[in-house]
């Protein structure tokens, strides 16, 4: 591991919400082409740590680096800054519990939007590179289909090419199977399981244990707003140290 | 029948549905009071159509302008809340008055072209010009508040969805929010239109010539003394606004059987906002 590109740097992250202090000193190394799995209780703060990745919620303290440049600073040290959120947005791709797929565009739409409006790619180019991810989340036959055609899984996959689309170095993943019928998990799981095999960095917000065994390099732990254990699946699934870790992987692997 | 004093029905069908009457030619012209009172109607119809769409037009420009981001544009969104406050509170018949009464002055004293403050575009008189003005500033107030109500109504996670893509406020703006706010409001913008083509009655106090349909009615009402030019017009208002009213109850029943069926799709329930008849209390 040592060798390899450190992607992504969390050093002592805070984060507040008004009074609800939610994040309270995160530190995280992600190295490029790994795959890091996020479990831990609701309210543990793992969504707000992706949000904070990608400065759709600027932390207050503390540094995030991507790629070795500082993006919690600005030009002027302003968190949130313009220059820091066009770097970030570029390289960083997100999937979200609720798919949030553009309702009023069809799914090859959906894909090619931002593609045209953000990164000036032609028409013919967007659709393009819209139709062979679609093709690769294996819904080639959906194209032209609006959202609310679809199913929750075929969604999310749409989702996952539209993130993609904009070619990014990191992906995150916000739980982006609870809210599917347990039947549309598994076409959404694999979909993530052969972009890990190609090599994309991803963290991985999740309450499915058996992915993460299966596919992350490594497994955080999170609670209360800290990483509270940290390493290989083989040790934090299967052999956790922390009382409190222990406690809830007893509880979730109970049911 | 004759020697006897009319009854009071005899009276009020004499009055109200006299056909003799508004058959009649107009003094000095060739035309029937008929044809007077629908060509009253046809500036009826455009000036809601002009009055309509600049006011569909300047109310979105104001919603987006006051949902900008950012501590730097708290002044400008002040100004527009403030903006919509005034115009939202104050009747439209003064607004009417306060331009027309004092706008050539203005323009003359700010060393503007003098057509700016008496207007004769398309062949319209000044007075018609005034009146496209104040309807479009409070109705462009009255619609600002639907679209807000139908951007705010769009899901956080779509705005959140386009803004980590890339896009900026703007472009998340235009390509993902107001269309969707737009299809959510269609049925309050109807209504807002309902209560804007009533209220044009209001140019009556700027002696528009020719008049709306409101001011031929009185011209009848003067020239003949018979109110059947004010029902005919009555008539005339409804014959448009019945069918735009079932046109704004079916696009909301559309919606709520489509968020019925949990699609999820742009629909969601239509933004309720005034009832039927828009604005209260815009017209006197």
């Amino acid at each position: 591991m040592s060798a390899a590109e450190e992607m992504l740097k969390l050093e002592g992250v805070h984060k507040s919400f008004g009074k609800l202090h939610v994040l309270r000193g995160v530190d995280l190394e992600v190295n490029k082409g790994s795959v890091v799995c996020v479990i831990g209780p609701s309210g543990s703060g793992k969504s707000t740590l992706l949000r904070c990745i990608n400065l759709l919620a600027p932390p207050e303290e503390g540094q995030i680096l991507l790629e070795g440049k500082e993006i919690t600073g600005g030009k002027r040290g302003k968190r949130g800054a313009t220059e820091d959120v066009d770097f970030v947005r570029r390289r960083v791709g997100m999937v979200f519990q609720q798919f949030n797929l553009f309702p009023h565009k069809c799914a090859i739409e959906n894909v090619t939007i931002a593609q045209q409006q953000v990164l000036g790619r032609s028409s013919s180019e967007a659709n393009d590179k819209a139709r062979s991810l679609l093709e690769r989340v294996g819904l080639s036959d959906k194209v032209d289909e609006y959202p609310d055609r679809l199913s929750g899984g075929q969604q999310q996959r749409v989702a996952i090419a539209r993130a993609l689309a904009m070619d990014p170095h990191v992906m995150l993943f916000d739980e982006v199977t609870s809210a599917l019928d347990p039947e549309l998990v598994k076409e959404v799981l694999d979909v993530m399981k052969e972009l890990a095999k190609e090599g994309m960095t991803m963290i991985i917000v999740t309450h499915e244990m058996g992915f993460a065994r299966d596919v992350a390099d490594e497994v955080v732990f999170m609670d209360e707003g800290v990483i509270v254990e940290q390493g290989p699946p083989s040790e934090v699934l299967g052999n956790p140290q922390n009382e409190r870790t222990k406690r809830f992987l007893g509880l979730v692997l109970a049911n | 029948m004759s020697g006897a004093p009319p009854t009071g029905l005899e009276v009020f069908f004499e009055q109200y549905f006299n056909f003799d009457a508004l058959f009649k030619e107009v003094p000095n012209t060739n035309e029937t009071w008929f044809e007077f009172i629908l060509d009253g109607f046809l500036v009826t119809l455009e000036l809601s159509l002009i009055g309509g769409v600049l006011s569909l037009a300047w109310g979105l420009i104001l919603a987006v302008i006051r949902q900008l981001p950012g501590r730097a544009m708290a002044p400008v969104r002040a100004v527009t809340i403030g903006y919509i406050d005034a115009f939202r509170g104050v009747p439209l018949l003064l607004v009417l008055l306060l331009i027309s009464g004092s706008l050539p002055p203005i323009v003359d004293a700010l060393g503007l072209p003098a057509e700016l403050g008496a207007p004769d575009w398309l062949g319209r008189v000044d007075a018609f010009w005034y009146g496209i003005l104040g309807i479009t500033l409070t109705y462009g107030a009255y619609m600002a508040e639907v679209y807000r109500a139908g951007i705010e109504a769009v899901p956080e996670g779509q705005m959140e969805a386009a803004r980590s893509l890339g896009m900026s406020h703007g472009k998340a703006m235009r390509f993902v929010i107001v269309p969707q706010a737009v299809r959510k409001v269609v049925p309050p913008l109807l209504n807002d239109f309902i209560a804007l083509m009533k209220d044009t009655s209001l140019l009556y106090a700027l002696a528009l010539t020719p008049g709306e349909v409101v001011n031929a009615g009185q011209d009848m009402l003067v020239t003949e003394a018979n109110s059947t030019g004010f029902v005919f017009g009555a008539v005339l208002f409804l014959i448009v606004t019945i069918p735009l009213a079932r046109l704004v109850d079916w696009l909301i029943k559309r919606d709520q059987a489509k968020s019925r069926r949990g699609g999820g799709g742009v629909a969601g329930p239509p933004v309720a906002t005034e009832p039927a008849g828009g604005p209260a209390g815009a017209t006197a």
